[in-house]
């Protein structure tokens, strides 16, 4: 049998009593919107670090000065080897390989980002550049407490920019402005020496062969054959800055000189390959050279020794 | 009476596309160009080496590809009595690939001597595969079709993921473009030398099975029936399967892996003509050589100068189709 346990209902509270349940109710109140308001204003403490925004025009929060960093890119190791402390870079990508300094450091997988690993090294900042990152991976980080910095390069300008603006957010200003201006000063005369060329050699760039890809018109490499009075022969703009292109293509832009490789291992691979390009006249002019692969590659510090690299081909 | 009619249908629309193809392309050529780069072809007009030297072997290509493919559907179609079937499912296309990716990572050079060796290399991926599948699909000396698709889909899946596995440890983004556009299909490498290779396979398969039509057609009804009837089943299999590796593999190591093809276009035949027509075999090479140069077209249409890869199209393309094919109550796969 069940048993039903009577409940006393109790009577109406005397008045004293409801003033002190209702001054505790809004005192308890008043403390926890107090916290809730003190907890939101740790942001704003925050905000007495420093703000920065990248390239790619995200706003990036730092609690302090960055001190330890490194690179997702082997061009972004040369360009902080170059402005930074050497013992505030804290590693470096498997693609890395120069300067030798960088062999001192130990090796962060970038693609795949080892997202354990970043945490353990504990970065201040990562730098990057873009389309070598993915922005998933930096959001990623960015929860994880480490921001990333994204540079963009569309012309040399760009990258000595890109490398006063890695002085500006290290501490390096000086060291950054004094290469920058140093290097800038070469770029012009280089700009200076070939500025009045009436005919501009038209250059095909290939980074690889099965398919053909080539150095698109929204690279770097357009930028620096301007400086050197020249053009990339590839005048449309296409959605990848490295197109994939046709024989049929190639052989209408009709290039006068072609890079990608020396021109017996071009002959091996290429022109064995698609012996219709054979028709163009880079390879009935032997107009054919090999630039070194970190060099054209990379926007950084070495920027000026690709720009004289590409004057020895272009202007033997 | 249809049956000249459709082909004679096909006959011209493979014409007429292959006219329009002639047409598209980075330099400017209208019908009059392309009939002097024919009648009064001049070496040194580049307008003319590129309609005759790349244009044209590219149309023939992609027709002489997806005439393979579809032949070779229908073959393995009618082998397994299943309109599942196709080319793709023995593991050849798997096992091309894997060939291919073992050039573009590094593993085996790029070139051999004169010979450029992703092609050498899918067909040997494309032989090999396809004879451990056969031979996994015998059992007590008997060659049971069922054990066959399952042996087939089983080591595809392992060549796709060792495919994986080297593209996941790739170092290199240019390499996985490289896969990933052989994987996906494509005419672009077509030339005069290379062309020769999957045309002679395929018509010499043609010839073959001219006077294998009958027992393919009794072979439909079923192995048992087929026996019954006096069809030498085993060897009739056999012949397939030889044909069926060679032709894909050939097409496989000139294009890369183009699907669906080989899937729906024998369907397409068997709607129009039924099931046990004499030339039936003949008419799925034409219509997939159609329906691949359409897709060439397109794709070089829709995304100039390269084109989409192959694959994509003929997947878009066909998937419609086929569905609209299926939805037909009166539609079966054998009489």
């Amino acid at each position: 049998m069940r048993k039903f346990t009577k409940i006393s209902r109790a009577g109406p509270a005397p008045m004293k009593n409801k003033t002190i349940v209702y001054t505790l109710y809004f005192l308890s109140l008043i403390l926890g919107l107090q916290t809730i308001v003190s907890c939101q204003q740790k942001p704003e403490e925050q905000k007495q670090g420093i703000t920065i925004t990248d390239n790619l025009g995200r706003e990036l929060h730092l609690p302090k000065q960055p001190k330890r960093v490194f690179g997702f890119t082997s061009a972004m190791a040369e360009m902080l080897f170059a402005i930074v402390d050497t013992a505030n870079i804290i590693a470096r990508t498997p693609d890395c390989d120069y300067p030798a300094g960088v062999y001192t450091k130990p090796i962060v997988s970038n693609y795949p980002v080892d997202m354990e690993q970043v945490l353990a090294l504990k970065p201040d900042l990562i730098f990057t550049s873009e389309g070598m990152t993915p922005l998933d991976d930096a959001a990623r980080l960015q929860e994880l407490g480490i921001p990333v910095y994204y540079q963009k390069y569309r012309t040399v300008e760009d990258v000595l920019k890109g490398i006063e603006d890695i002085g500006r957010i290290t501490g390096r200003e000086q060291v950054a402005n004094h290469l920058a201006d140093s290097l800038r000063k070469e770029v012009q005369q280089l700009e200076a020496k070939y500025k009045n060329r009436q005919s501009k050699l038209q250059v095909l760039t290939i980074t690889w062969t099965d398919p053909i890809y080539v150095y698109g018109q929204n690279t770097l490499l357009t930028d620096k054959l301007r400086i050197l009075g020249a053009e990339n022969a590839v005048k449309e703009t296409f959605d990848q800055p490295y197109p994939a292109l046709t024989r049929e293509y190639i052989l209408k832009l009709n290039p006068d000189v072609l890079m990608g490789g020396t021109k017996e291992k071009l002959e091996q691979t290429f022109f064995s390959q698609y012996p219709e390009l054979r028709k163009i006249k880079a390879y009935k002019d032997g107009r054919i050279y090999a630039p070194t692969g970190n060099l054209i590659e990379r926007p950084g510090p070495r920027i000026v020794e690709s720009l004289k690299e590409l004057e020895g081909f272009l202007y033997p | 009476m249809m049956r000249g009619l459709y082909f004679i249908l096909a006959l011209l629309l493979i014409a007429i596309v292959i006219v329009l193809g002639l047409q598209v392309g980075s330099f400017e050529s209208g019908l009059a160009t392309i009939a002097e780069a024919f009648l009064n072809y001049n070496p040194d007009n580049t307008t003319h080496y590129a309609i005759v030297h790349l244009r044209l072997p590219r149309l023939l290509l992609a027709l002489v590809v997806g005439a393979a493919l579809a032949f070779c559907g229908y073959l393995m179609q009618a082998m397994v009595n299943n309109g599942l079937a196709d080319p793709y499912l023995l593991g050849t296309a798997s096992g091309a690939s894997l060939g291919a990716v073992l050039v573009f990572f590094g593993f085996i050079e790029i070139t051999i001597g004169s010979f450029y060796m992703p092609p050498m290399l899918a067909m040997a991926g494309a032989f090999i595969v396809t004879l451990v599948v056969v031979i996994l699909g015998y059992r007590k000396r008997q060659l049971i079709p069922a054990q066959l698709l399952l042996a087939g889909i089983a080591i595809s899946s392992l060549c796709t993921a060792m495919v994986g596995l080297l593209t996941f440890l790739s170092d290199s983004e240019s390499k996985l473009k490289s896969v990933i556009f052989w994987s996906m299909g494509s005419f672009e490498r077509a030339s005069w030398t290379l062309l020769p290779y999957p045309a002679v396979a395929l018509i010499l398969a043609l010839i073959l099975f001219a006077f294998l039509q009958k027992q393919l057609n009794i072979l439909m009804l079923g192995s048992e029936r087929a026996q019954a009837l006096g069809v030498q089943v085993s060897h009739t299999r056999w012949a397939i399967l030889a044909t069926v590796s060679i032709v894909t593999g050939f097409a496989v190591a000139t294009s890369g892996p183009i699907g669906f093809v080989g899937l729906i276009v024998p369907h397409v035949t068997r709607g129009l003509l039924g099931t046990t027509g004499r030339s039936n075999l003949l008419f799925c090479a034409f219509v997939g050589g159609l329906f691949m140069l359409l897709c060439d077209l397109l794709s070089r249409i829709i995304y100039p100068p390269t084109g989409l890869p192959i694959g994509i199209i003929t997947s878009f393309f066909g998937v419609p189709f086929f569905v609209y094919l299926l939805s037909r109550k009166n539609y079966k796969f054998s009489s």
